[in-house]
């Protein structure tokens, strides 16, 4: 009997005592640089979401935090409603239709039905996987590792307005060697739009502001192609993209987000936005 | 792919091979299954077509390969899905070996390595195990050791990671279990006629953790200990188990340490039977990746206690443990009446009563404006004070009877309370708290008649009415069904679900249903017809639409 005891208090306490972190005070210290005038590996964070999901509130918020955090340059949300319309759908109590044909489309592309989950920097896809998806609380997380990873592509943008267009101007500046094609991608969104949005205590916010909504994309849904392999540093590249401006969008609470992807895996090496004049 | 499947059968098969030459020939079984669905264009039940495949076809499958030879086992599994079903987790993509394992027993020693599926006690420290139907799977990819060191113990220690779809969680498990059989050192346990074993398990799951703002635990660990202890008709199983600071997506990223307790007493005579369990859940949600929510990575199990029910309706409000926090008991009786006598006539009366109830436990909030505190502490739980929000209740009684040869039925009753805010929405206690006039709530009463009739040997006609009676939620419904078998070859059926109670009349819609099927040996052929129902469910704060679909669907099934 001693043995048997002897045994299982060995193996209790072999495993047990390296095994499990104990925190006391869970907060990190010190505060984050956000001071660097050269361009760093951004962060595009995909947040599908509905005005009629209860949760998604909490994942609009993590955004903030992390752009309270790490400055709008280095951290950009973008909200996708793209469905399904138990979370999007109009009724009297959520008149605002923030669907686009375009959100709809990334949504049935990446796959999913969950409400709400995210994508940064669309990492992780493969045509197979699921790993690309993301919950709001590993933001901080993916977010950190992304900003830490090395950037290949140094991105500038200009946005104007005028004659009823929206003309974006960008240029690329390669900082490595890269051996695949690329895309670049150039989208308009909206914040600050006041309406009614489903709370997690089951309320109805009537002045809820919804930030950061996906309104159009000013290239392709999937964008023009912007460069071909072998890609140099010291190459430059540039474009200029136009599309028809919608005078119902307030121009000062919009920015133009711009970005590139490897078109083989759909990861974004590097995005910024810029204001529109 | 077909290289690939081939070269994985042979080294797994490999070592077998050789063996095969000195020892008698192994044996090789296995099972298959492909499901699929043509689905029809709806406009009444998902008028905008958002649910409605661009495949038109979805289809999934998979086959079991198990080599055994003396004390070695092999065995893989082939999974596909093209795509995977409306009403899957839509993680499962392509297709793939998902569960490769070889296994040998060298005298007391048991060894696996590649995947396994593994319990520890009821499993609320580690249970990994597969649930095919709602496309749940965690197996474990590593390695595991069954011993039996000395006389009346077995430990199990395992290794590995988990299974997530096509892919592994990014936490590493480290656990151990111990069974203790006493009767193996206590003599006078025989004598007195009791058996009683003693267990204890621990688990510990390392995920790296790069946050910017928390110091987040690598290493996490649960530990629990149990009993077993049986006399005559008496059986009682108590476990409990504590878990350190896990802060995750389930608990909000609180750092306040877990607990739960179950027990469970029954009393089992000749045409009697006793169950009564009581449990209480407090923040023992355990996962290998501490981000993950709805139903991936679990690393542990935690059972209700509560009736799971096959029938239609009453299966469209079926309780989930609440595995933030949740208390409840269960009774349940059966009592059948012997043949001949007042109350069991000729063929003798089977009843059943079965109450369970379900609610929140304790819990007294920090203010949230105490950043430090409410991140440590999350809330303060009282144990002997009740919760306030209830979840669940059930009460349900069950007659069975045969009338004569030819014919026996059961009648059913049931009144269930289902709290649609927790249960569907996934709504906290905290937010609850805040608004409880704000409860989604459903009362309803259902009533279950279910008859089997031989028509002549080998014909048999079953049917099912269900009567489900509510103002809640979707509103009333009642189903009827009829099955007409011939064995051992066909089976036919029909049934209908009619929602003509909902409160919008614009969505009382039939949900009709026909089945066809036909086995022939160990295979098995069923075709559908039918619609199926819209639900959301939603677990841990995250919400997935269960969609509405239409269709023909087929099942094949083939075993050898």
């Amino acid at each position: 009997m001693k043995k048997v005891v002897f045994l299982l208090a060995l193996v209790i306490a072999g495993l047990s005592l390296p095994q499990c972190d104990v925190i006391d005070q869970p907060f990190k210290g010190g505060t984050i640089d956000t001071t660097s005038t050269v361009q760093q590996r951004n962060v595009l964070i995909e947040d599908f979401t509905g005005h009629r999901c209860k949760n998604c509130p909490k994942a609009s918020k993590a955004i903030k935090e992390l752009v309270d955090a790490f400055g709008e340059d280095r951290i950009i949300g973008l909200a996708i409603h793209g469905g399904p319309s138990n979370f999007t759908g109009l009724n009297a109590d959520y008149p605002t239709d923030f669907t686009t044909q375009a959100g709809k489309d990334i949504q049935n592309f990446f796959g999913t039905n969950f409400l709400p989950v995210g994508m940064v920097n669309r990492e992780g896809w493969t045509p197979s996987g699921n790993t690309h998806w993301s919950n709001y609380a590993n933001w901080p997380t993916l977010s950190a590792q992304a900003m830490d990873s090395t950037l290949h592509i140094e991105l500038h943008a200009e946005a104007a307005v005028s004659g009823g267009q929206i003309t974006v101007e960008v240029a690329a500046y390669p900082q490595t060697e890269l051996l695949h094609d690329l895309k670049a991608v150039v989208l308009i969104k909206e914040s600050h739009i006041i309406s009614p949005q489903l709370m997690p205590d089951d309320t109805r916010d009537t002045l809820y502001d919804h930030k950061n909504v996906l309104r159009d994309f000013v290239t392709g849904t999937w964008g023009e192609s912007f460069a071909t392999s072998p890609i140099l540093t010291g190459d430059t590249i540039s474009a200029s993209y136009s599309k028809s401006w919608n005078s119902n969008w307030v121009k000062s609470n919009c920015h133009a987000v711009f970005y590139v992807y490897n078109p083989d895996n759909y990861r974004i090496l590097q995005v910024i936005q810029t204001e529109i004049n | 792919m077909k290289n690939t499947l081939l070269k994985s059968l042979v080294l797994l098969m490999a070592p077998a091979l050789l063996f095969a030459q000195e020892e008698a020939q192994g044996q090789l079984h296995g099972n298959f299954q492909l499901d699929g669905q043509y689905y029809v264009r709806d406009t009444r039940i998902d008028p905008l077509g958002e649910f409605y495949p661009d495949e038109r076809f979805l289809g999934q499958g998979f086959a079991n390969f198990i080599y055994t030879q003396g004390n070695f086992t092999a065995g893989m599994r082939y999974e596909n899905y093209q795509n995977v079903m409306l009403g899957f987790p839509d993680g499962y993509k392509g297709e793939g070996i998902t569960y490769r394992y070889a296994r040998f027993k060298q005298n007391d020693l048991d060894i696996t390595v590649g995947n396994f599926y593994e319990q520890f006690g009821s499993g609320m420290v580690f249970r990994s195990y597969e649930e095919r139907g709602l496309g749940y799977d965690n197996a474990m990819d590593g390695i595991r050791i069954i011993s039996r060191p000395v006389k009346g113990v077995q430990f199990k220690g395992v290794l590995g990671r988990q299974r997530f779809y096509f892919d592994k969680g990014p936490g590493i498990l480290r656990g151990a279990d111990v069974d203790v059989d006493m009767n193996a050192y206590m003599s006078a346990l025989d004598n007195k006629g009791v058996q009683w074993s003693l267990g204890a398990s621990y688990m510990s799951k390392y995920q790296r953790a790069n946050d910017p703002f928390l110091i987040l635990p690598e290493n996490v660990a649960t530990a629990g200990v149990r009993s077993q202890w049986s006399k005559g008709p008496f059986n009682l199983l108590t476990e409990f188990a504590y878990k350190a600071n896990d802060p995750s997506a389930d608990n909000g990223y609180i750092y306040k340490d877990g607990h739960g307790a179950i027990a469970t007493l029954t009393y089992s005579k000749k045409g009697f039977g006793l169950l009564m369990s009581a449990k209480r859940i407090d923040n023992m949600s355990f996962r290998s990746d501490r981000n993950a929510t709805t139903t991936d990575l679990l690393i542990n199990f935690l059972s209700p206690t509560t009736q799971v029910h096959t029938y239609a309706l009453p299966a469209l409000y079926q309780y989930a443990t609440q595995i933030n926090g949740e208390e409840g008991f269960q009774i349940e009786a059966s009592k059948k009446f012997k043949r001949k006598t007042k109350l069991g006539g000729k063929y003798g009366t089977t009843l059943s009563l079965n109450y369970s109830v379900v609610q929140s436990i304790n819990k007294d909030f920090v203010d949230p404006a105490n950043d430090t505190l409410r991140t440590i502490q999350g809330y303060y739980h009282n144990p002997s004070a009740l919760g306030s929000i209830p979840y669940f209740h059930d009460f349900n009684v069950k007659l069975e009877k045969k009338l004569n040869k030819s014919y026996k039925f059961k009648l059913s009753y049931l009144n269930l309370f289902y709290n649609r805010s927790v249960l569907e929405d996934g709504l906290g206690d905290e937010a609850i708290l805040a608004n409880p006039d704000n409860q989604k709530l459903l009362n309803a009463h259902v009533f279950v008649y279910e008859s089997l009739y031989k028509v002549k040997p080998k014909h048999y006609l079953r049917n099912e009415f269900q009567h489900l009676s509510t103002k809640d939620d979707r509103g009333s419904m009642v189903m009827a069904l009829a099955e007409y078998s011939i064995a051992p070859s066909w089976f036919f059926a029909v049934q209908d679900i009619y929602n003509y109670g909902n409160p919008d009349a614009s969505l009382r819609f039939h949900y009709p249903l026909a089945s066809v099927v036909y086995t022939v040996g160990t295979n098995r052929l069923q075709v559908n017809y039918g619609r199926q129902q819209q639900g959301i469910f939603c677990v841990g704060g995250v919400c997935r639409v269960v969609p509405p679909s239409n269709g023909v669907s087929f099942s094949l099934t083939s075993t050898f």
